[in-house]
């Protein structure tokens, strides 16, 4: 919210710079995240050079059409002769006057100097030039003072506005007089009423009925005759322009005041346009028809708290009023609405209705119901000052407000919360100037913070924002922890670390991606490109990949460690996989593959699988995943990818190692080549091999693949290193033959090879 | 008959003064090569004092060969090896090097400062219940973040988490206290894409629950972590804040490292910058997983990585963060 400080100072005296204003409330109440000078430049004097001026004479200008000339009394022994534009003023009106030697907010510096042949001596305002509004369709007329009044007495000529985040605990903060309230209890200061009540309220008539006192706990109705609508004063558009709305007329503007003011929203009918000249407080009936204040007809339904007549709904209650019941220029009688609505039935109304209005925002915070009469007091005076209405009816439905809360509270709790010692009785000195009172060891909730303070906590929670800055810094005395990664987080970083040594860069894409027939589809995406979520890396990693190669860059290699959502159940599984491109063909991929199984202690087994990404004849699926070409349609030149499955890989690791004892024994290491049928799998003979030996074979590569005469059509030789090696004994010579023949024979029975070497 | 000991003077002086390896080679034929005439002296020796003599002679020479050889080896090798010299500025082999996203170094980073401190690591899922992402966590009917407008929901009942904060919920009901944990991961809220701002973002989120924890432990605590992060100077304040799961709520701010808290264009001229949220666990959450709020109490607090990343790289746009382009990845 934008609080204009002038208007603070209504409330209480803010004499304190308002920086350090800012950075206390900032820690204490609410952040204060910016403030915005307005208007003139004070500095230097300036402000002296503004008066208020009296119209003592107005002619046309003798050279000129469109130009008035004046003679403005601003308090000196002679009138000032001033050149003007505007033609909504004569002799005897009030304006505003900058003298030569002003600087105005757009940095312009006022010189006297000749306008056609006569001369100018000072300059007559319109709001827009000093920076109080955005009105610029004539000069500022100002209620009758005395000439040569400084005009900063009557304007807030110069002005500071102080941006107020809003949270949802805090309606109070809703409003100027909510923090005017703040300013006080924090430098204890003396918080003036906000309006003097009006005593002698007329006995009626208004007619209204609440039929939901849920959705609706209190309404004030108030009439006001013989109103005239107009403009409002400039002292008071200008507030509401400051606090970021637009001024539109004194009965509408006057309704938003009071909002900002106090933080209750009103509302205004145009009394005769009311069938019954009644108000009935209901829900919708399903397919009922409104056409709101935007101009938007609605459908509403049951669950819409609306306001009535005796025929129809007239406005969607606490959002916007409808359009065939405004204040218009002919407007004579005013129904002012000060009531209070509930705040989960608003929130589902504006939700329905996409429209979020500034009444909508504060109700949905929650409105003190207290705060209703109060409201309908201010813009009662106001109304009756600036649109010389007349109240002639008041009614103030409900069912009882509510109780102030009272809760316990123990001074020694909020220490022991808090870290730091304050005493009881300084505790209890500034709950009370924010309002809260004592009642032997409990307190009393004031109104407007009856829902956000409803137990203890709550209320060690206002000492605790008064003492933040004091607060020290210190480790909680920790017993039973020791902290270290899980074995599925530390293989995480090897496997992030394998990758970098192996020259990839890692990446980062979006779990959401373009509808790829998953289950996990958000029905409201805010782009076609983020719409469901990914069940397989690799397509992000394919665009990534392209737009390296579109930017031109060499020696392309990205990886990319994050969640896949699988359909399964009520929610998806959620597995973390990495997944990787790189420049190079099938076996440099298979090479990193086997690489990040090495650095896990893990072995891999690969078979020829089909991947709908990957190239039809070269790709293998692991137990964690695919390996294989990316397919030339995928993208241009030739990438090996793989995607693999987190905790299957790790399932695979033999992590945490039991040490092998490879060095009092030494390994016997052979070669043999066997000629096998074309289309037996290197890997088969490796399986079987290993199956046919034991444990004692430690290792086997294959090393070479030959085809050629030597060894026949449709045939090819295979070549294998082998390594044998026992932890309890040495092995000899005989016993690694014997090995070798176990399984030269295991692949001559299965596959039909023959020795070669 | 000969002189031995002049013979002996002239084959030192001729080893001496050998330039090459083939000159010594000659020198040691002619001296100790089998027809030298020390080698026929020494076949005719018949005498045990001369046999002395000779095979003395003999030793000394063939050290002193052998010295020679090689000096000259080394000189020549040496010589050759200075042939070769290269042109040491031309560039080296180009290997591959890879690089650590930089999420990814700063996740690492809050890993390490929390494990220093005792904390356990984990993450849930990212696909949340509204009982979990926000019913369990105290979150009104009316707060914000349960609009279709701020937070993805893919049906009435499952969103995307908006935040970290749910792990909060399901640690609570998988543990008994004390615990103290920091969840890291994704987190997802209805934001357009801007250089400030991205629909997905990571966050990392605290939990200490123990006996006599206070707002103080909690400030200390983020004091660590931001020191950790950003380094030893760094200073933490506490400005009071709203979250619907913690009572007391604060936001923390760290002292701003570029101006040292003076006041610059990153910190908007307040020397303070803002980390995240954090409180004392709100008692309503305890009482939603049954743990008892009169003996334990809490604390939370949760921060995102972009922005600690956006500081400490000084990244003005966070989409460089999501491109996967490799001149930017190529810089961490």
């Amino acid at each position: 919210m934008k609080v204009p400080v002038s208007w603070l100072r209504d409330y209480v005296d803010v004499e304190m710079p308002l920086e350090e204003l800012a950075t206390r409330l900032s820690i204490s109440t609410a952040e204060i995240e910016g403030i915005e000078r307005r208007g003139v430049d004070g500095s230097g004097g300036n402000l002296d050079l503004f008066r208020v001026g009296k119209v003592v004479e107005a002619v046309k200008h003798p050279n000129a059409d469109r130009l008035q000339l004046t003679k403005v009394d601003v308090g000196e022994r002679e009138p000032r002769s001033i050149v003007c534009g505007a033609w909504n003023f004569g002799a005897g009106a009030t304006v505003a006057v900058a003298l030569p030697g002003a600087v105005l907010p757009n940095g312009l510096r006022l010189e006297q100097r000749p306008v056609r042949g006569e001369i100018s001596d000072g300059m007559i305002l319109a709001e827009d030039e000093v920076g109080l509004g955005s009105d610029h369709s004539g000069i500022m007329l100002l209620d009758e003072t005395e000439p040569g009044t400084p005009l900063a007495d009557v304007l807030p000529l110069e002005d500071h506005v102080l941006l107020v985040e809003s949270t949802g605990n805090r309606p109070d903060l809703q409003s100027v007089y909510g923090l005017a309230r703040e300013i006080a209890a924090l430098y204890e200061l003396e918080l003036r009423p906000a309006v003097e009540p009006v005593a002698d309220l007329p006995p009626g008539p208004v007619e209204i009925s609440i039929e939901d006192y849920d959705g609706c706990p209190r309404y004030v109705g108030r009439v006001y005759e013989d109103v005239g609508i107009g403009p409002s004063p400039v002292w008071l558009r200008s507030r509401i322009d400051a606090a970021g709305m637009r001024p539109i007329s004194n009965v509408v503007d006057v309704t938003n005041y009071v909002m900002l003011a106090l933080g209750n929203p009103l509302h205004a009918f145009d009394l005769t346009t009311l069938a019954g000249g009644r108000i009935v407080v209901r829900r919708a009936a399903a397919g009922e028809r409104l056409r709101t204040l935007d101009g938007v007809d609605r459908e509403l339904v049951a669950d819409d708290l609306v306001i009535a007549d005796e025929e129809r709904a007239v406005a969607l209650a606490g959002i916007m009023g409808g359009e065939e019941t405004e204040i218009g220029d002919a407007t004579r009688t005013v129904l002012l609405e000060a009531a209070n609505f509930e705040p989960y039935g608003i929130y589902r109304s504006s939700e329905r209705h996409r429209l979020r209005t500034e009444g909508s925002n504060r109700w949905e915070k929650g409105v003190d119901p207290h705060l209703a009469g109060t409201a309908a007091d201010l813009a009662t005076r106001l109304l009756v000052t600036l649109a010389g209405g007349r109240l002639t009816g008041h009614a103030d439905v409900h069912a009882g407000l509510p109780e102030r809360p009272v809760v316990r509270f123990r001074p020694g709790r909020a220490d022991a919360l808090i870290g730091i010692e304050t005493p009881a009785e300084r505790q209890h000195a500034l709950l009370e100037r924010l309002g809260f009172d004592r009642a032997g060891d409990d307190v009393v909730v004031p109104t407007w913070r009856a829902r956000d303070v409803k137990r203890e906590v709550d209320v060690i929670e206002e000492v605790a924002r008064f003492r933040l800055e004091d607060v020290p810094n210190t480790l909680p005395a920790r017993r039973e922890m020791f902290g270290r990664l899980s074995r599925e987080q530390r293989l995480r970083r090897r496997v992030e670390d394998a990758l970098v040594g192996l020259g990839f860069a890692e990446t980062y894409t979006p779990s959401l991606v373009p509808d790829d027939e998953t289950t996990w589809k958000l029905p409201e995406p805010i782009s076609v490109e983020l719409t469901a979520l990914r069940t397989s890396l690799l397509p992000s990693l394919v665009g990534a990949v392209r737009r390296n190669v579109d930017a031109g860059a060499r020696r392309i290699a990205l990886f990319e460690l994050a969640r896949v959502y699988l359909p399964a159940g009520e929610l998806p599984n959620e597995r973390l996989r990495v997944a990787g491109i790189a420049e190079g063909g099938f076996f440099h991929a298979k090479g990193v593959v086997e690489a990040l199984h090495a650095a896990l202690i893990a072995e891999p087994a690969f078979e020829r699988a089909e991947h709908p990404l990957l190239h039809p004849g070269k790709t293998a699926r692991t137990g964690a995943g695919f390996v294989g070409e990316l397919h030339p349609r995928e993208l241009e030149g030739t990438w090996g990818a793989f995607e693999l499955d987190l905790l299957e890989l790790f399932a695979g690791s033999r992590e945490p190692v039991v040490y092998e004892d490879v060095i009092s024994y030494p390994a016997v290491r052979q070669d043999i080549a066997v000629a096998v049928p074309e289309e037996v799998a290197a890997g088969d003979l490796v399986a079987a091999a290993r199956e046919a030996a034991g444990p004692e074979l430690k290792e086997i590569r294959v090393f070479d693949v030959y085809r050629g005469e030597q060894v026949g059509a449709g045939r090819k030789s295979v070549a294998f290193s082998v390594a044998y090696q026992s932890s309890d004994r040495t092995l000899d010579e005989e016993h690694a033959t014997h090995l070798r023949d176990r399984i030269v024979a295991a692949l001559a029975e299965r596959f039909g090879a023959e020795l070669r070497a | 008959m000969t002189d031995w000991e002049a013979h002996e003077q002239d084959a030192t002086r001729e080893i001496a003064s050998a330039a090459t390896s083939a000159e010594i080679e000659d020198v040691r034929v002619r001296f100790l090569g089998r027809k030298s005439e020390l080698a026929l002296a020494l076949r005719g020796v018949r005498d045990r004092e001369t046999g002395m003599l000779l095979n003395g002679v003999r030793t000394r020479l063939e050290a002193a060969v052998s010295d020679r050889e090689r000096t000259l080896a080394d000189e020549e090798l040496d010589r050759r090896l200075r042939e070769e010299v290269v042109d040491v500025t031309l560039p080296g082999e180009e290997l591959p090097v890879g690089h650590l996203h930089p999420i990814t170094q700063i996740r690492r980073a809050v890993e390490d400062a929390f494990l220093g401190l005792g904390y356990e690591v984990r993450d849930d899922r990212e696909v949340e219940t509204v009982e979990y992402n926000f019913d369990k966590l105290a979150f009104l009917p009316t707060h914000s973040a349960r609009s279709p407008r701020d937070t993805f929901f893919f049906d009435g009942n499952h969103v995307l988490r908006t935040e970290t904060s749910p792990s909060q919920i399901h640690v609570l009901e998988q543990q008994e206290p004390p615990i103290y944990m920091v969840s890291i991961g994704r987190v997802y809220r209805r934001d357009a894409i801007t250089a400030t701002r991205y629909p997905i973002f990571h966050q990392f989120e605290g939990l200490a629950v123990d006996e006599n924890l206070t707002l103080a432990d909690l400030k200390g605590t983020l004091l660590h972590v931001m020191r950790a992060l950003y380094g030893p100077e760094r200073r933490v304040r506490f400005r009071t804040h709203y979250f619907p799961f913690t009572e007391p709520s604060i936001e923390p701010d760290v002292s701003c490292g570029i101006c040292g808290g003076a006041g610059c264009r990153t910190c908007k001229h307040s020397g303070w910058i803002e980390m995240g949220g954090a409180g004392m666990v709100d008692p309503e959450v305890f009482a939603n997983v049954g743990v008892d709020p009169e003996r334990w109490v809490g604390f939370a607090f949760g921060c995102g990585l972009e922005r600690t990343a956006q500081l400490r790289h000084d990244i003005p746009d966070i989409r460089a963060l999501w491109e996967g382009d490799l001149r930017v990845l190529r810089q961490f």
